[in-house]
């Protein structure tokens, strides 16, 4: 696949459909971890690095155990007439796997870096059921990216849940000192800034590209 | 707890979308227009009624260490099915709702119910608690839905009701205008809790 | 070490009853799911060439464009006019439109098969005004050609849909490039006999 398409995914994914401001995926820690700029950027980290790793991991499994082709394993070792149509299987699959990878990148992370462990390690059990992971995925699935493609946008997605949570993160920092009326502190004041973020990044969605 | 008690909790005082702001996702995304949010409403209480049920009856043999691996599968099966009933049935709502049907899976207010209370109440009960929630989540997403629909596109269920003079508010469907409703009714809730304590 | 095959046998048992569970789930909704594609299909192809049998459509594949063929009788033998779908990317999702044009090229009909654009805005390419029986922006595409074909913010002779160009823009620019495609093909087809 050519750079240019590659690019236009990224900018798509990081501005102009941005999963938390534009696409809804990632709320609950978009909220919950937004109060302060340090754990806002380690809860990015680890939202990158396991969409990175889950958009591969769940491609292969797309390709070569459940997409109707001439690739499908089961195909290929039990001799079936012709390729099984396991896809009413993908979303089952793709939420063990992702649980599974989390477990996994946990236990790894704390052998290798206990420092990396220490900043990330909280966050990563949060990740398992954070829609923007499967939302991800099944993003991938439906716009038949290949494995490049996959992976290009699972990190720059990524990216962009990290962008809009950094913001975030440091306008609530702020928002401790100002008179908000008491019953809009804490979340409502935080959609509230969302709503405005928001309204900003509809704008990228008048950048012609491609 | 009284059965009419544990049913009406999750309507308001344990409002998973409005008092434990849990579900947020779909909430945002599907709430542009009432249809979309009764459908998505539907289909989690759905999968919410028969997972708890099914966790609840299960409770027992499940070993402590395991059980949400095992939460989870019981849960994408019963999305699973929703997904595929829906599109054979109701091929246009499946469209729209996208990808948000199989995010189901991932909505904490499922999981957090097995967690929480199907995990540790017998079949009837556990039936009720996902019933009562199911419902107070479609209340939450209609009443997002209401005030988006009728701003932003003068309409409700497709329908105009508005005079054609009014001229729509556009912001409003788009994605800002979801999270200034919520924050603005999550305000209002606090508003009335503040109010009633008084 | 034992506690872990145990476990992992546990959630084994559990994820095969599940699959199993799901594929016969599969198995009655599939034959559904199926039917509701074909019948979208038919309706959209009865729409797009409304002087043609509903019964004498056939799909013809040639040099990598997929289209329809439709005749006026049974027997196929007066032809008519063709169908294609045209697909482009629209504000949040590929549009998908199924054109019909008669044997001069010159559209006869249209019909949205896929959109999931913002509801109020992008949707309206679907939209009917009150009083009326037909989707007004599709009606305009009928009786013109490819030639031309563009939205009015391009110079073109569509209306395009207030605060929603990118949606109105993606039909638009599809059909043209389809349809001049599909002229392209068929009449070297045509030379070719």
């Amino acid at each position: 696949m050519e750079i240019k398409a590659l690019l236009i995914i990224a900018v798509n994914a990081i501005f102009i459909y941005n999963f938390v401001l534009s696409r809804f995926l990632g709320i609950c820690p978009y909220i919950g971890v937004s109060k302060n700029i340090d754990s806002a950027i380690g809860m990015g980290f680890a939202v990158v690095f396991v969409m990175t790793l889950a958009s591969m991991a769940t491609w292969l499994i797309d390709f070569y155990l459940l997409r109707p082709t001439e690739s499908n394993i089961f195909y290929i070792l039990f001799n079936f007439k012709e390729p099984p149509d396991l896809m009413y299987l993908k979303t089952i699959a793709f939420i063990l796997v992702i649980a599974s990878l989390v477990q996994f990148v946990e236990m790894v992370i704390q052998k290798m870096s206990p420092g990396l462990y220490k900043s990330l390690g909280i966050y990563l059990p949060l990740i398992t059921t954070n829609c923007a992971i499967l939302g991800v995925t099944l993003i991938n699935l439906d716009a038949n990216y290949s494995f490049i493609a996959s992976i290009v946008h699972g990190f720059t997605a990524g990216l962009g849940f990290t962008l809009a949570l950094v913001l975030m993160a440091g306008i609530r920092e702020n928002l401790d000192m100002a008179p908000v009326p008491k019953p809009l502190k804490g979340a409502p004041i935080a959609f509230i800034m969302a709503s405005l973020m928001s309204i900003a990044f509809l704008g990228f969605s008048g950048l012609k590209i491609g | 707890m009284s059965i009419s008690k544990e049913l009406f909790k999750g309507f308001y005082k344990e409002n998973p979308v409005f008092r434990l702001a849990l579900g947020l996702c779909p909430t945002l995304a599907v709430s542009n227009s009432v249809q979309n949010a009764v459908g998505m409403g539907a289909a989690v209480t759905f999968v919410l009624i028969c997972s708890n049920v099914i966790v609840s009856m299960i409770r027992h043999g499940v070993p402590k260490k395991i059980r949400i691996p095992i939460y989870i599968v019981v849960i994408a099966t019963f999305v699973t099915i929703v997904d595929l009933v829906m599109a054979g049935f109701a091929p246009a709502l499946h469209k729209s709702l996208g990808i948000f049907v199989p995010l189901i899976v991932v909505n904490c207010i499922i999981l957090g119910r097995a967690e929480a209370f199907a995990g540790k109440n017998n079949v009837g009960r556990s039936f009720i608690d996902g019933l009562g929630m199911g419902i107070g989540f479609t209340l939450a997403l209609m009443a997002l839905a209401i005030v988006r629909e009728l701003l932003g596109d003068g309409k409700l269920w497709g329908i105009p009701v508005l005079s054609s003079g009014y001229e729509p508010v556009l912001i409003f469907i788009l994605p800002p205008g979801a999270f200034l409703t919520l924050g603005l009714f999550l305000g209002f809730f606090n508003w009335l809790d503040i109010k009633m304590q008084k | 070490m034992n506690d872990i095959v145990k476990l992992g046998g546990i959630l084994l048992l559990f994820s095969a009853i599940a699959g199993g569970a799901l594929s016969v789930v599969n198995a009655i909704t599939k034959p559904r799911i199926e039917l509701q594609k074909k019948l979208v299909l038919e309706r959209a192809l009865t729409t797009a060439l409304p002087m043609a049998n509903k019964d004498a459509i056939v799909p013809v594949e040639q040099d990598n464009m997929l289209y329809y063929k439709g005749y006026k009788t049974p027997d196929k033998q007066d032809l008519v006019g063709y169908a294609f779908v045209a697909s482009g990317k629209g504000y949040s999702s590929t549009i998908e439109t199924m054109v019909g044009v008669d044997t001069t090229f010159t559209i006869t009909g249209l019909s949205i098969l896929q959109q999931v654009e913002t509801p109020g805005l992008g949707t309206k390419i679907e939209e009917v005004r009150y009083g009326e029986s037909t989707p007004w922006f599709q009606d305009q595409f009928v009786d013109k050609t490819w030639n031309g074909l563009a939205v009015d913010k391009d110079g073109g002779n569509i209306t395009s849909i207030t605060g929603a160009t990118i949606s109105s823009r993606a039909v638009t620019k599809s059909i043209h490039d389809g349809l001049k495609q599909l002229e392209a093909t068929v009449r070297q087809h045509h030379s070719d006999m």
